[in-house]
């Protein structure tokens, strides 16, 4: 079932929480909302749940092309996940799964045997058959997570929202729960939107990312699309460190200090201010000069513990700081000393106009 | 899974001492200061008035519980809290769900007349009855009328007792329900529940020992009140006393062992709540420990 959202806005007292968003999701699709917080995520995820509502105006609430805006949330079926699980504390395992079929009205309330076949079933799903009796204090976060979402699932919802599935996990356990969702979503394909403040979440889940802030999405697309080409300055720098220089455009290339480089798609007016972002991962070191082509800096800081190897740099020219990240095995061959000099080379540069503030 | 209980338990009961603790004998004067204070203002009073009680002996004691007017005053009293009990039950909890779990004008003006009945005189209580229902009141005509009798009869000692205890409940349920905040219900709605549902289902099981705890200290407030009660019953021997006001009859009656008696069962029931409370509060601060728990999950 497609979900779709047109025009919500959203103010709670004077605070905008969402600024007339738009965003369709397509039936089976495994969309993330990313975005920090305040930038109106859960908010949009609430309204889309029935458990709050847009303000008065154009927007609209689609469930498979059906308005379902001014429905409240016990009538949309949509399973919802809460960041801290909301399991009933007073409930087994067992009887908090079961709960969305017991409060079904009596003529559409499936008879005990079927209720204790369809929990089973889910309890097969989430690996916890064993701790069917269980109450949620007894059960450590990840488990506590699983049980919410077979709750949310018991249901049969066409629509599965996820506000921070895993915010509350430690990353070990985050990262299998990551996968098992992943699965979990190949298996049933139910439409599902998850709410994430973490970026690598997003991109590792998510059929298609949709970037918040400020209560307007500013970019959507699959994760690709989103890291390769980010539209937007914030998005560029919310999908992962980044080092910004500030510079010119000139000719089809971006002036930094003395040196120039090759700018693909240069926005902005010619001959005018820009910042150039460069990914840690795209930058090149060598001892070797390389005329206007590279920049010099100083190795400020090294650390090589983990995959790569982070390095800090700093600028001669103007004492502005940067990192580069390596392959363990570059950094072993260029072998960096603290204060040594060295000229780095800018790939895959992505310029913006200056007023274009992060 | 044994490890996570004990991995929550909050941290009591240090062995060491804490740079914060008094030094020995201060903290022996302390204690001992406390203790007597303790006992001359709680004790001896309590004990003094089960000896006076049975200064005459078992069989005067149980005397005093034979008469016909002792009885009805008793049985009004078990009459009068057993209607405002459950009536400041359903009120508390209507309030304290509407405070909580809804956003709505005027809210802050809700919460302050819930605590009312706490900050005007009982006397003032039983005051305003008189005013509305009693002679010249605005109701007088039509209930004269009608051959209703409010104030000087049951329905009023009823209505101001009511009055009184109102707070209790609703007073000892918003801080827990506002601690336990609204994903439970919000979590019960998206599957499907109705309101109705969701108040039986997810509500009333996550505050019941908190709402005991309330029952418990409104029953023990209606069955001891005496200022509201006062002014609205009109004393009338037999049919509009009530325990309290009965003891006050018997001691201005220089029945003074009668009066103690009477007393006596009034403390005895006054113990038994204290039991009940402590008891109670031990499992009401395990369920609020509950929540505070699964939010720091």
């Amino acid at each position: 079932m497609s979900v779709e959202v047109r025009n919500i806005a959203k103010k709670f007292g004077r605070f905008p929480a969402l600024n007339g968003v738009s965003l369709k999701v397509e039936s089976g699709e495994l969309v993330a909302l990313l975005g920090p917080s305040g930038s109106g995520k859960t908010t949009l995820l609430r309204i889309i749940a029935g458990l709050e509502f847009p303000d008065t105006g154009e927007g609209r609430v689609l469930f498979f092309g059906e308005d379902v805006t001014h429905i409240p949330a016990s009538g949309r079926k949509a399973g919802f996940a809460f960041q801290h699980y909301a399991l009933f504390r007073h409930l087994d395992v067992f009887e908090n799964i079961a709960f969305g079929l017991r409060v079904l009205p009596r003529s559409k309330r499936p008879k005990e045997p079927e209720i204790r076949e369809r929990v089973e079933k889910l309890l097969k799903l989430i690996q916890l058959d064993a701790h069917s009796k269980r109450f949620p204090s007894q059960l450590s976060g990840g488990q506590r997570q699983r049980v919410a979402l077979a709750r949310a699932l018991a249901v049969e919802p066409k629509v599965l929202l996820l506000d921070e599935p895993f915010g509350a996990l430690d990353t070990k356990v985050r990262k299998e729960l990551r996968r098992w969702l992943r699965q979990l979503h190949e298996e049933i394909h139910v439409t599902t939107l998850f709410v994430t403040h973490d970026r690598e979440e997003a991109l590792e889940v998510a059929g298609r990312v949709a970037v918040l802030r400020d209560g307007r999405i500013e970019q959507i697309g699959t994760p690709e699309e989103i890291y390769d080409h980010p539209a937007t300055p914030f998005v560029y720098d919310f999908l992962g460190n980044v080092n910004a220089f500030a510079g010119r455009v000139h000719d089809g290339a971006v002036e930094i200090g003395e040196n120039k480089f090759a700018a693909p798609q240069p926005t902005g007016k010619d001959d005018s201010a820009a910042i150039a972002f460069v990914r840690p991962h795209d930058i090149r070191i060598s001892r070797e000069p390389g005329g206007h082509a590279t920049l010099a800096a100083r190795v400020v800081y090294c650390h090589a513990a983990g995959p790569m190897a982070h390095l800090e740099l700093e600028r001669v020219d103007n004492g502005d700081r940067f990192t580069v990240q390596l392959s363990k095995e570059q950094f072993r061959e260029l072998d960096p000393n603290l204060g040594e000099q060295v000229y780095v080379e800018l790939k895959n540069v992505k310029i913006f106009p200056e007023d274009y503030s992060i | 899974m044994g490890d996570t209980t004990t991995f929550f338990r909050s941290p009591r009961r240090e062995p060491h001492r804490r740079s914060t603790a008094e030094s020995p004998w201060v903290r022996r004067l302390l204690i001992t200061g406390a203790l007597l204070f303790l006992g001359i203002f709680l004790v001896m009073p309590l004990v003094l008035l089960f000896a006076e009680a049975l200064s005459k002996g078992l069989g005067f004691y149980f005397h005093t519980f034979r008469d016909p007017l002792t009885l009805s005053a008793v049985k009004l009293t078990f009459i009068t809290a057993g209607i405002s009990v459950p009536l400041n039950c359903i009120f508390g909890v209507a309030a304290a769900w509407a405070i909580t779990k809804f956003d709505f004008r005027g809210k802050n003006l809700l919460i302050t007349l819930i605590d009312l009945p706490f900050s005007v005189s009982p006397v003032i209580a039983g005051l305003i009855y008189v005013l509305v229902f009693g002679a010249p009141g605005p109701f007088w005509t039509w209930l004269s009328e009608h051959n209703l009798k409010i104030i000087f009869a049951v329905p009023g000692i009823v209505l101001a007792t009511t009055f009184v205890t109102f707070p209790f409940v609703a007073r000892e349920l918003i801080p827990l329900m506002q601690a336990q905040g609204r994903t439970d219900e919000e979590a019960a709605r998206v599957l499907g529940a109705s309101g109705w549902q969701t108040l039986w289902r997810v509500t009333l099981p996550n505050i019941k020992w908190g709402l005991l705890y309330g029952v418990i200290l409104c029953n023990a407030r209606a069955m001891g009140e005496f200022g509201a009660v006062s002014v609205v019953s009109g004393h009338i021997r037999g049919i509009t006393n009530t325990i309290p006001l009965h003891i006050e009859i018997l001691y201005n009656d220089y029945n003074t062992t009668g009066a103690f008696a009477v007393a006596s069962l009034l403390a005895f029931l006054g113990l038994v709540t204290l039991v009940l409370k402590a008891w109670v509060e031990r499992k009401k601060n395990a369920e609020l420990r509950a929540t505070e728990i699964r939010m720091t999950v």
